[in-house]
């Protein structure tokens, strides 16, 4: 992928005309997931918006706090799972201090989605192995619940998901969830457990190369801080995946979103516009070391 | 069509009678600074003093700070409101080629996948009127760009100083139209067209600085990674972003809100890669090193661009050499790239 990416299906959204224009949208649920780290469940305030609205997963939007400002955050959960949608920012700065003091019944700015999601259609009828670390787990888990609502499409799939901490796992209710289901390969894993955890310690690399799970007709996804990305892929790489089997998203500041305002460029790519999904492959393919 | 003429001394009407359809905005000096502002009805002084503005046309369509729009909130929760649009055209009397070339590379991120309404709203109401120049600056290397410094086709009407007249030649279907309405206009003789020509080429011969952009966006990319060129090619820059927001082809803005009362606004301002906090992430920035944004800048122009539009984000106009604080020079970086790759 170089170049201009085709939107055009995206376009239909912003017939309106101004795409800087929010939306304003209504959070009417909040969970605690870390310390740190709150899901906002929200609903569009107007009727219409809220029935044209549709996007894929790994997409993200601008969501903002009038007065306060705009900060782009993946929409984490599922378009299979209609009546809500939902993000999980997890507190680092000043809009997402802001956007933790909020409560049920707040206002906020939305516009999206932006960015081109996960590859569907490339991933349909092949083995599976999610690998997420982290508040990484966002993005993946609107495309794991996608992929389970539509569970034939695909086959064997694994989830490697690690945290810091057992409280620094995010979505305990779905990580439950995932185990309990028979078709899925659910592996849990804590860098440091605590006196109550149980389950497995080991970094998720680590982890990856015990699971060991087999390259032929898979692929993995990969979500989480850089640093684990950057340790997970020569882990595949030995388990036999090329670059095209590695997927995932890169994180660059954003202000527009939609490949104007300059600052997410990877030399000519704009992390914005072009991705944020990109293969290893295409990422080997960029100009710019700046990833 | 044949071109026209005009006495210098009348284009005051001229203007005047612009001024019936358009907002007229003429080279003016504002606080010192040289710029593209509103016509004060009478003054055509700037056609003895101007060479070209400090601040680049990009400004009468992307201005530093714009409100993008306004939020207030009552009881029935935020209302969203976008600013009034006064309707006005823009005629830009006297831009300069290289910077109506910045403006037609401009469109193409502006109008690229997502239109930019802010952007769009006021570039497509608006008519360039071109001035050749007859005495470019030292700093200047519009040539090694492919543009004249007295020719142009991305203005709608193009004039060349002929002496006591200007030359009037018609561009586009908008320029031939403005001078179907326009009083007061002679026809060029064949004498005029020949003084014309000598002049542009006058021009041409007297813009001297060069770059080579032969596979310049090769060079550039196979020196990505040899810092150690760029560590000497950003020594001396002090970070200010003055070259970054007086070039007619830089874009780059930030989104902020200021809320005063439960009312506020959301703005758009000029920001710039010369800055650590571009790109500051809470955990990370790419650019935190100056030589790094450095490199950004000159390959965005150079590289990145051309990449996605085959065309290159500079217009050799050399505002960036003549009004960098400390004489950092883009063209001896360019002309000096090291076949090094790291």
């Amino acid at each position: 992928m170089t170049g201009v990416t085709d939107i055009s299906h995206r376009k239909k959204f912003f017939a309106r005309g101004n795409v800087y224009l929010p939306h304003i949208v209504v959070i009417d649920k909040i969970i605690d997931e870390t310390p740190d780290t709150r899901t906002f469940h929200f609903n569009f305030k107007d009727e219409k918006p809220g029935k044209e609205f549709a996007f894929e997963p790994g997409q993200f939007a601008e969501f903002s706090i009038f007065g306060i400002g705009e900060a782009p955050f993946v929409i984490s959960s599922s378009p299979t799972r209609s009546g809500h949608l939902e993000f999980t920012p997890r507190r680092v700065g000043r809009l997402t201090n802001a956007l933790h003091r909020l409560g049920t019944g707040a206002e906020i700015g939305f516009r999206g989605p932006y960015g081109n999601g996960f590859p569907l259609d490339f991933l349909q009828n092949k083995n599976l192995i999610f690998i997420g670390g982290g508040i990484g787990l966002a993005p993946l888990r609107s495309l794991i619940w996608n992929v389970m609502d539509n569970r034939n499409k695909y086959k064997k799939i694994d989830i490697i998901y690690g945290a810091r901490s057992p409280a620094d796992l995010c979505f305990k209710y779905d990580l439950e969830a995932w185990d309990k289901d028979k078709t899925v390969n659910m592996v849990t894993t804590v860098d440091k457990g605590d006196e109550a955890w149980t389950g497995r310690v080991g970094l998720v690399p680590k982890v990856l190369e015990e699971v060991a799970p087999s390259a032929k007709d898979a692929v993995a996804i990969v979500c989480g801080p850089p640093i684990m990305i950057r340790f997970t892929f020569p882990v595949l790489e030995k388990l036999g995946f090329t670059p095209e089997q590695m997927i995932t998203t890169l994180e660059k500041r954003m202000k527009c979103g939609i490949g104007k305002c300059g600052r997410c460029n990877i030399g000519n790519i704009y992390v914005c516009r072009d991705g944020p999904v990109f293969s290893y492959e295409q990422i080997k393919s960029f100009i710019s070391s700046e990833y | 069509m044949a071109s026209k003429k005009i006495n210098k001394k009348d284009i005051a009407k001229l203007l005047s009678q612009w001024s019936q359809e358009f907002t007229v905005f003429v080279p003016s000096t504002e606080d010192g600074v040289a710029t593209m502002a509103k016509w004060n009805g009478k003054d055509t002084s700037f056609l003895d003093w101007y060479r070209n503005t400090v601040i680049p046309p990009k400004a009468n369509i992307l201005p530093a700070m714009e409100e993008m729009f306004s939020f207030q909130k009552s009881k029935e929760g935020y209302h969203i409101e976008l600013p009034p649009t006064n309707g006005h055209k823009q005629l830009i009397f006297g831009i300069r080629p290289c910077d109506a070339k910045a403006l037609a590379i401009l469109d193409m991120t502006f109008k690229e996948a997502y239109e930019d309404p802010y952007y769009l709203s006021k570039r497509d109401n608006m008519v360039l009127i071109g001035l050749g120049c007859t005495n470019p600056y030292d700093s200047c290397f519009c040539t090694s760009l492919d543009i004249s410094p007295a020719e142009s086709t991305d203005v709608d009407l193009m004039l060349t100083d002929i002496g006591d007249e200007l030359l009037i030649e018609m561009v586009t279907k908008a320029g031939k139209e403005l001078i179907a309405k326009a009083k007061g206009l002679k026809e060029a003789t064949k004498a005029d067209d020949a003084r014309a020509k000598k002049a542009k080429e006058a021009a041409y011969q007297k813009v001297s600085r060069k770059i080579d952009t032969e596979g310049v966006g090769d060079k550039l990319s196979a020196c990505f990674d040899n810092q150690d060129y760029w560590e000497k090619a950003a020594a001396k820059c002090v970070s200010c972003g003055i070259c970054t927001f007086l070039c007619p082809t830089c874009y780059c803005f930030d989104i902020n809100d200021e809320l005063v009362k439960q009312q506020g606004t959301r703005f758009r301002s000029w920001d710039s890669c010369a800055f650590p906090l571009y790109t500051k992430m809470p955990m990370e920035n790419p650019r935190l090193e100056k030589w790094r944004r450095v490199r950004q800048k000159v390959c965005h122009k150079f590289e990145f661009y051309s990449m996605d539009f085959s065309v290159i984000a500079c217009t050799g106009c050399g505002r960036c050499i003549r009004l960098c604080p400390v004489n950092w020079d883009i063209t001896q970086t360019l002309n000096n790239l090291p076949e090094k790759t790291r």
